[in-house]
């Protein structure tokens, strides 16, 4: 079977000192002390393949490198060595309300949000009435997004990129606010995705949802890849590490699993 | 990298609805809505006829017609260009957590201030023909256009590479703005090229945005193309257009994690 997201012997760091002022032009950058935050590299050597239906999960502390590995996945972030390949149409979800503007109706945002992931309007237009039930916002569709709750938000943007056209998905703990009903209806809607041949790779700090929607995972400390396998026992791993560490553990132990 | 191939459909949808969302998000609730886009200009152009033309009695003929026709060209490019220079820190989350040709968002600003202009142009018209300028004239129609087209030629390339700096060296938006300011005196706006002293009138047809507000003139005043500034002002949008496209290979992909 081909795969639809690849990525090999991935690397990234970031530069530290954020942007160039004249201030730092004139008295140089300060260069910040080697933190688990501000580490030299945020990724290394991470490497993975899921296959076309597959559905991917990545665990791992706050500071892992988890986002930083979704956004080289997406693209917004570049990567310093390594390999990247997705093959099919992307929708993602990376961050609650990125890509919506508060003063545009629920309406407008499904056409912002469609076009940004690459929708024709008219394609927009004919999935308009799907996005609008499975949202189920109902009349609060039609009033502006910023009288809404993250929970609202997250409807919303979940019910456009399971209506996009997308082979793969790309999901970053968004779902996390949305009561345990719609979670449980996202989660039957991601099954349905994948029965369709989509694929799917997800950043969770929800080890329930992971194991319901994922089966496969890797966990990442520090920004390598410190296990990987099925995801049910990547999960039990993580758990028993954060366990381990303890609520006051070394920093880089796992920490915070729900 | 994996960014979503877009076609030229999809992308100038995308357009339509970023500029749409803009101009939404500004006017919102607003009775007077796009009246607020004309004000301004309008205000500056009375300003200055009141300095000049008033209080300090300058011999300029039909200098409202002049201060009005350079006046809302100007605001698009200041306008826009200001705009797009903040725009990738502005829409650091479109940058950050979607994916999206990033060369769009300044081209959103030149396209919004491009419509704020579209809409002024009948209060223009009718305004140089109330006082006493050019009658309507269907070569409008095609002249208006084509300076148009070479607007955009010209400010978006300056736009982009502003905004593809400002991700580096955070100072250049406020540079872009005393820029403009100074900018405002060094092109002939407020007074007509003919009384700058001989001596230095070399160096200031030198300066391309001299040459595309001659160019606006020139079909707003007389109906007619300025062949000679076009040119110029063309070429160096050209110029630009290589500059921007050689900073756009080289620094857009890292602005990803600088904004």
């Amino acid at each position: 079977m081909t795969h639809a997201v690849m990525c090999e012997d991935l690397w990234k760091t970031y530069q530290r000192h954020r942007a160039i002022g004249v201030k730092s032009l004139l008295l140089g950058a300060d260069t910040p002390k080697e933190t688990r935050f501000a580490r030299e590299w945020a990724l290394s050597k991470v490497g993975f393949e899921v296959p076309r239906g597959g559905s991917f999960g990545v665990v791992g502390p706050n500071g892992s490198g988890k986002t930083t590995l979704l956004s080289i996945l997406l693209g917004t972030v570049q990567e310093d060595r390594g390999s990247v390949s997705l093959n099919g149409r992307v929708a993602s979800l990376l961050e609650l309300g990125a890509g919506f503007h508060g003063d545009l109706t629920g309406r407008e945002n499904v056409f912002l949000y469609g076009s940004i992931l690459g929708m024709r309007l008219a394609e927009v237009r004919q999935r308009f009435d799907r996005i609008a039930e499975f949202s189920e916002l109902e009349g609060a569709i039609e009033t502006p997004l910023r009288t809404y709750s993250a929970g609202m938000v997250a409807r919303l943007g979940f019910a456009i990129i399971i209506s996009s056209p997308a082979d793969i998905l790309l999901i970053d703990e968004v779902l996390a606010v949305g009561d345990a009903r719609f979670q449980a209806k996202c989660h039957q809607a991601l099954r349905e995705f994948r029965a369709r041949q989509g694929t799917l790779v997800i950043v969770s700090h929800n080890m329930k949802e992971l194991t319901a929607v994922c089966d496969e995972g890797i966990c990442l400390e520090l920004g390598q890849v410190v296990d990987a396998g099925p995801i049910d026992g990547v999960v039990a791993r993580y758990r028993q590490r954060a366990a381990a560490a303890g609520p006051g553990g070394p920093p880089g132990g796992a920490l915070g699993s729900r | 990298m994996a960014a979503t191939k877009r076609s030229l459909p999809q992308l100038a949808e995308l357009l339509y609805i970023l500029v749409r969302k803009e101009l939404k998000a500004r006017y919102k609730n607003r009775f007077l809505g796009y009246l607020w886009a004309l004000a301004n200009p309008f205000a500056f152009a009375f300003v200055y006829w009141i300095a000049f033309k008033f209080i300090m009695r300058l011999e300029i003929e039909n200098y409202s017609l002049y201060l009005i026709t350079g006046m809302f060209p100007w605001v698009w490019l200041s306008v826009g260009v200001t705009g797009a220079t903040r725009s990738f820190g502005v829409n650091a989350s479109l940058i950050k957590k979607v994916s999206l040709p990033r060369a769009i968002l300044p081209l959103g600003n030149v396209a919004q201030e491009m419509v704020h202009f579209a809409f002024a142009l009948p209060v223009i018209l009718a305004f140089l023909w109330f006082a006493g300028g050019q009658p309507p004239s269907a070569s409008w129609l095609w002249q208006l256009p084509v300076l148009l087209a070479l607007q955009v030629a010209f400010v978006y390339p300056l736009a982009l590479s502003l905004a593809l700096a400002n991700v580096y060296v955070r100072d250049i938006e406020y540079l872009v703005g005393i820029g403009f300011s100074l900018m405002f005196f060094a092109t002939p706006m407020v007074y007509p090229i003919a009384m700058v002293p001989e001596a230095y009138r070399h160096y200031f047809e030198l300066n391309p945005l001299h040459a595309l507000m001659q160019s606006w003139r020139s079909v707003f005043l007389h109906g007619t193309l300025d062949l000679n500034h076009m040119a110029y002002a063309a070429a160096c949008a050209a110029v630009m257009a290589a500059i921007a496209w050689l900073l756009y290979r080289k620094f857009a992909r890292r602005i990803g994690e600088l904004v």
